[in-house]
């Protein structure tokens, strides 16, 4: 099987706590030719990489998520513990490489300590020796070997020095374990023993589903689903099961053999330390040789214990009773204003550049089904994955400079306390933020919320934050309501709405976090917030770049199949039953006729009878069934609401730019055949209402439904924000008409 | 007993002790917030919560709540 060949080439992680130097060092080894791989059945992504051939040594290399210690506290670290531990699809790690900070010595060995005690094979790598050196010191290899008793090597990650003595002790790490007699070693002994039970489970699940595939991906994501639902009837605990880990890290230390107590009791945690501060001692001499005094140890000491001063000056600035508020505005209003402007060219080339594919390739195939279903259902499919791409990658790299140079933690701090008042967290921060461009990334980035429900609450809310699907339907409607001689209006409207969405995602959080107090007795529970403040630097533009090419391609592998297999299911139902349609053939060009046939076939296809069929529905709202037809094709990207008016209103001109000519057969079209209009200032700001609340996004849900472990909160928010969004809508128009304004 | 929620800014002290029984100890700790060790107040948020303390030459923002389990 594939596995044994996966064995045969030994796994480095490489662990340490955020910032230490992790992804820079993978980067040394890997040459940056890695692929992004997932812990199954998590959204926690790894980069994987095999080892740059230049070292002579086969070898893969897992980058991880930064840890702190061996006690897990969020879900993402509880992945990432985990799979140190064991990660199913490639084994235990043959040797950890533990990325040290040197000048934060005694606080990163916390986790090197653990390591040892848990018996993992570790290399420690000390980095960012510079900034120990601007000191006067540095921390001696061989010492802290000997004290260790494991190989110690120090990286330059600026020019790369060390990676051949890090190299050598990977391979002197690697071949005295092959030599140890397997029976002999503990580690193999895990990884046999793990092996085993895993395809136990394999077998069971298999004879359960009489499933023969050999799919290891959708097993795996069967057998998380299996386990879940048994963990569920099983234990309350908010364990490693949610999050799709089919162990706990209770189980897994055992199986290690290291005693958790050892790990988690505080005293022994203190104890760690005195230990630490000791060796600390020893390690640490200075650069020029000489022997340094207890007395300049001690005011080494004092020294490096001090922050850095240059943090310091900066945060009197941006932490700042007032300046600090005003900061936190500026920077959060060039992040939005970037997201928007930067992107929108980028977007209008993507689509342009999709459109006329299409175009193409039914003109070039003709009138047939295939030639439909390849221009406009995977053509424009995948276009309607791809037109999100620009926004979230200048998203992520915002959030990835703001990240690397220090401010975003700082941000996370600042909101704390009015977010904490309304049941969120100061780490709902980047969630929320990453919102405005996607719900899916910002789903994800809820996962370092330790307080299980204010991160199920932050999840909840997020579907509120305007995300950038929204934006060309908010563009079509506000169109249509502004006067053309006040094109100002328009930016006023979307602002409001983009600030009515915070507000609104706000109000929503305190209601609900206030009724679910209601019934607590002890409203003090887990929550907290512990964060570390980095010092700031300049970010290092190809670490951001790395993070938002992952994210970026995170999104595509969630989003993209649901969104992809929806716009072939939505093509389906409008381009089926009716699939060729008669129309009057006289005096049309072809063009025309194809628009012709294309709105016939809609007006008989199965999305109409469910338009049809939703009818009722959408008249208190002012709307017909063709409205309703375009908001059924939504689901697949709320943008796509655009195009299907387009088809539905029987767009016909191709030379005028699309909107302007919808919006002319907006204005024209009338509601059956009374003669009222269909589109009217009231029934268009019952829309806007109703695409703010509504949750149209099947991936959104399915992403909501993996990070929360179930049901329950998908469910809860898909009820909830079609209720607010139906009843909101309602309000809204018949309130404006009873003001008068139709 | 004075805890390092009652620091004024850029006040220092060292930790005499930490409350175990408080659920955020244990991450304090992680985090080297340790007895022996000397921590500094070195800035509030707007709202003058949480609050950023230096401790073994690093920076970290902790909520009021949890700083009061560090006793100085
Ligand atoms: N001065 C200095 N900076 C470094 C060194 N190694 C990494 N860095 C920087 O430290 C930051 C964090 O590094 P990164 O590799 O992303 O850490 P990770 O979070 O552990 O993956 C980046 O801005 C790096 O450029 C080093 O040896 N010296
Ligand atoms: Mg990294």
């Amino acid at each position: 099987m594939e596995e044994i060949t996966e064995k045969k080439t030994p796994l480095i992680s490489l662990v340490g706590a955020p910032n230490s130097g992790k992804t820079t060092l993978f980067n040394y080894l890997s040459g940056k030719n890695y692929k992004t791989v997932n812990y199954p059945g998590s959204t926690v992504e790894y980069s994987f990489a095999p080892l740059l051939e230049k070292f002579n040594l086969t070898g893969n290399i897992l980058d991880t998520p930064g840890i702190i210690s061996l006690n897990p506290a969020s879900p993402d670290e509880k992945v990432a513990i985990s799979s140190l531990y064991y990660h199913p699809d490639y084994g235990s790690p043959d040797v950890v490489l533990v990325s040290v900070d040197s000048s934060q010595l005694s606080r990163h060995l916390l986790l090197v300590q653990q390591m040892l005690r848990a018996h993992f094979n570790i290399i420690v790598v000390l980095t960012m020796g510079d900034i120990l050196e601007r000191k006067g010191f540095q921390v001696s290899e061989d010492a802290l070997s000997k004290r260790l008793k494991c190989g110690v090597v120090r990286i330059n990650g600026k020019t790369g020095a060390g990676v051949p003595r890090l190299m050598e002790l990977i391979e002197l790490s690697l071949s005295s374990k092959k030599t140890e007699s397997k029976f002999n070693d503990p580690e193999f002994d895990l990884h046999h023993k793990l092996h085993e039970e895993f395809h136990h489970q394999h077998e069971r699940h298999h004879r359960r589903n009489g499933d023969s595939s050999n799919h290891r991906r959708r097993h795996f994501s069967l057998l998380h689903l299996l386990s879940f639902f048994f963990a569920k009837r099983k234990c309350h605990d908010e364990g490693a099961h949610n999050h799709g880990n089919h162990r706990s890290i209770n189980d897994l230390e055992k199986l290690h053999g290291v005693d958790p107590e050892l790990l988690r009791n505080s005293h022994k945690l203190i104890h760690i330390f005195h230990e630490i501060e000791k060796i600390e001692s020893e390690v640490l001499v200075r650069i020029d040789g000489a022997e340094s005094s207890d007395k300049q140890k001690s005011n080494f000491n004092a020294a490096n214990n001090q922050p850095d001063s240059f943090t310091i000056k900066i945060d009197s600035i941006l932490l700042h009773k007032y300046w600090g508020l005003l900061f936190f505005v500026l920077i959060m209003a060039a992040t939005f204003t970037s997201i928007l402007w930067l992107a929108s060219p980028i977007m209008d080339l993507i689509n342009i550049a999709f459109s006329s594919l299409s175009q193409y390739v039914s003109q070039t195939l003709g009138d047939g089904w295939l030639s439909d279903l390849l221009a406009n259902g995977l053509i424009d499919g995948v276009g309607s994955v791809l037109v999100f791409l620009p926004q979230i990658i200048i998203l992520f790299l915002i959030l990835g400079l703001l990240e690397d140079s220090g401010y975003l933690a700082r941000g996370a701090m600042l909101v704390d306390r009015p977010l904490s008042k309304i049941g969120l967290n100061g780490k709902s921060f980047v969630p929320m933020l990453s919102g405005f461009a996607c719900a899916i990334p910002a789903t994800l980035a809820a996962r370092t919320i330790s307080n299980k429900r204010e991160r199920f609450l932050t999840i909840f809310i997020l579907p509120l934050m305007t995300c950038s699907a929204r934006l060309p339907v908010y563009a079509l409607l506000i169109a249509f309501v502004t006067p053309q001689n006040k094109p100002w209006i328009g930016g006023l409207l979307l602002a409001t709405i983009y600030v009515f969405g915070i507000l609104n995602s706000c109000l929503i959080s305190g209601i609900i976090n206030k009724f679910l107090n209601r019934g607590r007795k002890e409203v003090e529970d887990d929550s907290s917030f512990i964060l570390e403040l980095p010092t700031y630097k300049r970010p290092v533009f190809s670490i951001v770049a790395t993070d938002t090419y992952n994210n970026a391609k995170q999104y595509i592998k969630r989003a993209g199949p649901i969104i992809l297999t929806l716009s072939l299911v939505i093509w389906l139902i409008t381009y089926f039953p009716n699939s060729n349609p008669k129309v009057d053939e006289t005096n049309k060009t072809r063009n025309e006729l194809v628009q012709l046939k294309n709105s016939e076939r809609l007006e008989n296809s199965y999305s109409a009878y469910l338009g049809k069929f939703i009818e009722p529905v959408m008249r208190p709202l002012g709307l017909d069934w063709r409205v309703g037809t375009a908001l059924v094709s939504t689901f697949a990207a709320r943008e796509v609401f655009v195009s299907s008016l387009a088809v539905i209103f029987k767009v016909t001109s191709t030379e005028d730019k699309l909107q302007n000519s919808i919006l002319k057969q907006m204005r024209e079209a009338t509601i059956g055949n009374t003669g009222q209009k269909l589109f009217t200032t009231a029934t268009i700001a019952g829309l806007i209402v109703f695409f703010i609340f509504a949750l149209q996004c099947i991936s959104t849900i399915a992403i909501s439904k993996k990070e929360t472990g179930g049901w329950r909160i998908p469910s809860l928010q898909i009820a909830f924000y079609t209720i607010t969004a139906y009843l909101f809508s309602f309000l809204t128009v018949n309130g404006l008409r009873a003001l008068g304004i139709q | 007993m004075k805890t390092a929620s009652d620091l004024k800014l850029g006040e220092n002290a060292i930790i005499v002790d930490i409350d175990t029984n408080h659920p955020s100890s244990r991450r304090l700790i992680e985090y080297g917030f340790t007895p022996g060790q000397r921590i500094e107040l070195v800035n509030k948020s707007i709202f003058n919560d949480p609050i950023a303390l230096s401790v073994r030459g690093s920076l970290v923002a902790i909520r009021r709540k949890e700083a009061n389990c560090i006793k100085i």
